[in-house]
């Protein structure tokens, strides 16, 4: 039973930062159409501003429960860049094809990628301490990080308010609408240049939250975006793109299913997702919330 | 079937040593203060000024950089202070053409082939990764381009990609002694652990570490068995579900090959889990990463790897002038202290100036590849790490392989290796005699080798 729950438990925490990652990038493709390459390293530049700035002040005078604040840093560093970067790069290309896309958002991703490293340089940036702050529960025979339950509790969060903003809001109808039909919503009165910044904004902040999140346990280390960008695209494939259900529901399947693969099947961890994703393309390929 | 012996013979017939009191031994020190003072000596015959052109591929993004950036700067440091003698034998400056080995093999296998042709490079060297070598190797063959690798240990590069290599070369020691010394120093230290689970990176590296640890534990710990496997993805940074697995297993002892920012987060997670309250741990190259990216948090005891290679308190400073002149140069030019890829790039230029002064002194003028070639077969260097050998038979540098524990020490803001705990072991009594016949199936010539001819501990 304490098993079971540590399982659960594991799955869930995966799950709520892959969320994070994934939602960010179904929620900026659903409304403007753009598969940004660059999600992952918004993410990346998340955690290593939350790293960076978290390690400046541990030793300091702050008082530990504010640092765990001052992770915050790096969602709103990561969401003013997606603020500078959407009417800036990406907003001059929406008419052209979407290869164009593709080759500026891939671009960003390397251009990141590069400056990431040379403000912070090739070494991991850790604040463990955030991290064995919050000291261990018992579970069963087990020990259990209660900083992980709070990831969980960040990542359930998160996704009841994505949802009640989306679902709830004035915004999230202007959202949904410039989502289902971009002319219409205009010729309604829309600001869509405007609805686009905030989107990707948005979208942004949630990477940056996922990065800052995960520091106090894995640090921020180089090569971190494009991993977690594959992961998310894993996710969103099996959820469907632009889908926010689909988000989170590939983002705990893919928990539960890296869990049991790490458990039972320890020589496939690697292929056993990718064969999941491919499953679920060749019965529904436009995945399983997809609309296409 | 070998004859059963016991294990204190066992490790005497290998000729491990441990502790400061061993060095003296492993490391002679007679003379090495002169290697350095040594006189410049007039070059023979008219040497031309043209730059010599190096290619140094190695990671400068991704998460393998925090090995490739020591790599290059060990690279610079030694290339700057052979120029600043007026570069080799006195007239050829160092010229550095860098390359990114995250690239990819075939982009790195094409970067190789226009270094050659438009960059028209005389040496090429640099290279970490094991998938990368036994691609670029015969490429440097075919190109007729003087290479010395100096990482990308895998043992496959000589026993399978390059059987018989004529321009190329590799300092650091191979891959399967990484596995084999940390087995050795377990079964030396902690003889009664039978329940051993692993947690390896998914890549040759892991399946090499994990491979060779076994085969070693089956003669000299027999009743040693796996109880837990775990195989994260290299790159893998949340290692929960790995910990809370090998945990449950209740293993004696924990296995890892993890590296780098990967280590960095596994062992983090794992001290909160009392992890290594609960276990003894083993590690292939934890220590590896550059000295101060481990935390004074890391356990302490545990054996912490350096791929088998250098720890820059190695040999002790006071005893080999040739170490604490490096450490103090690295530290000078670049504010921290070097690892093992560090002294292994600088050791590569080194052992490069050496040669092209011994094949001058033959031949007069600058020294063709093939008189360097023949100058490099069985070269030795006394290096910051000690004594490097070139096995003129398959152009592998070799070295003693040494791993250590883990200690912290008021001197420095990192954890270290204990300095007087320092497991040291002869590098030829742990990897196949030349001859020794290249197995046909996955395994490397040391597996087949120890399987075969390593007796048996008798408990």
């Amino acid at each position: 039973m304490d098993t079971l729950l540590i399982h659960a438990l594991n799955s869930l925490l995966y799950a709520a930062v892959l969320f994070l990652i994934a939602g960010g990038l179904s929620l900026i493709y659903g409304v403007m159409r753009i598969v940004n390459l660059a999600h992952g390293n918004l993410f990346a530049f998340g955690a290593f501003v939350a790293a960076w700035t978290v390690g400046r002040l541990v030793g300091g005078p702050t008082p530990t429960p504010l640092l765990y604040l001052v992770l915050l840093a790096g969602p709103f560093v990561a969401a003013a860049l997606g603020a500078a970067i959407e009417p800036t790069l990406l907003r001059p290309f929406y008419k052209r094809p979407e290869e164009y896309q593709l080759l500026i958002t891939f671009g960003l991703q390397l251009i990141l990628e590069d400056l990431v490293r040379l403000i912070w340089g090739p070494y991991p940036l850790t604040v463990s301490s955030l991290y064995e702050g919050m000291g261990s529960l018992n579970i069963g025979e087990s020990i259990y990080p209660t900083y992980n339950l709070a990831v969980i509790v960040v990542g359930g969060l998160a996704a009841a308010g994505l949802w009640a903003f989306i679902y709830r809001t004035q915004f999230g109808i202007v959202l949904r609408a410039t989502s289902q039909n971009m002319r219409m919503a205009q010729a309604m009165g829309v600001n869509v240049n405007r609805v686009y910044v905030q989107a990707f904004t948005l979208g942004c902040f949630m990477a940056g939250l996922g990065g800052a999140i995960v520091v106090p346990q894995q640090g921020a280390v180089l090569g971190m975006g494009v991993d977690a960008l594959i992961l998310a695209f894993v996710v969103v494939v099996i959820g469907g793109l632009g889908s926010l259900e689909g988000a989170l529901i590939g983002a705990l399947m893919v928990g539960v299913v890296r869990e049991l693969g790490i458990t039972f099947f320890p020589e496939v961890e690697l292929a056993v997702l990718y064969l999941m994703a491919a499953g679920v393309l060749l019965v529904r390929p436009a995945g399983l919330f997809g609309r296409a | 079937m070998a004859a059963e012996v016991s294990r204190r013979d066992f490790l005497s017939r290998l000729g491990v040593t441990v502790g400061a009191a061993a060095t003296a031994a492993s490391v002679p020190l007679v003379g090495a203060p002169a290697l350095i003072e040594r006189a410049h000596a007039q070059p023979k015959g008219n040497i031309p000024d043209t730059p010599y052109k190096v290619g140094h591929m190695t990671f400068f993004t991704g998460a393998a950089a925090v090995l490739g950036e020591p790599s290059y700067k060990g690279h610079i440091l030694a290339a700057e202070e052979i120029n600043a003698q007026g570069g080799l034998l006195g007239k050829r400056k160092i010229e550095t053409i860098k390359a990114d080995e995250a690239a990819g093999t075939d982009a790195n296998v094409k970067e190789m082939r226009r270094m050659k042709l438009s960059e028209k490079i005389d040496l090429f060297t640099g290279v970490i990764s094991s998938g990368n070598t036994p691609a670029l190797g015969p490429e440097a063959e075919s190109l007729k381009l003087l290479t010395i690798f100096v990482d990308g240990c895998t043992d496959f590069l000589f026993d399978k990609a390059v059987l018989n290599p004529h321009y190329i070369f590799r300092i650091t020691n191979m891959q399967s002694a990484d596995g084999v010394t940390a087995a050795v120093a377990t079964a030396m230290t902690w003889p009664k652990v039978r329940r051993i689970a692993h947690i390896h990176p998914d890549y040759s590296y892991g399946r090499n570490a994990f491979a060779h640890f076994n085969i070693v534990m089956k003669k000299m710990v027999p009743g040693a068995q796996v109880v837990s496997e775990g195989w994260p993805k290299l790159g893998t940074t949340d290692f929960t579900s790995h910990i809370t697995k090998a945990i449950a297993a209740k293993p004696d002892l924990l296995v890892a090959s993890v590296w780098g920012g990967d280590y960095v987060a596994m062992y983090k997670q794992a001290l909160r889990y009392d992890m290594f309250k609960k276990m003894k741990f083993t590690s292939m190259i934890a220590f590896g990463v550059a000295p101060h990216a481990i935390g004074k948090d890391h356990p302490e005891g545990v054996i912490a790897g350096v791929h088998s290679n250098y720890y820059f308190n190695y040999p002790p400073q006071d005893r080999w002038p040739l170490n604490s002149a490096f450490v103090k140069k690295y530290l000078d030019r670049w504010k921290e202290y070097p690892n093992f890829q560090s002294e292994g790039a600088y050791t590569t230029l080194m052992l490069l100036k050496q040669t092209v002064e011994k094949a001058n002194k033959l031949t007069g003028g600058w020294p063709d590849d093939e008189a360097i070639i023949s100058q490099l077969e069985g070269a030795s260097i006394s290096g910051p790490a000690g004594y490097l050998h070139i096995r003129p038979d398959n152009h592998q540098g070799y070295k003693d392989a040494m791993t250590g524990f883990s200690v912290n020490s008021p001197d420095y803001p990192f954890q270290i290796l204990d300095p007087n705990r320092i497991i040291t072991i002869p590098i030829r009594n742990i990897t196949a005699p030349p001859g020794w016949p290249a197995p046909s199936g996955e395994d490397t010539r040391t597996y087949t080798w120890i399987d075969k001819t390593w007796p048996t501990v008798k408990l």
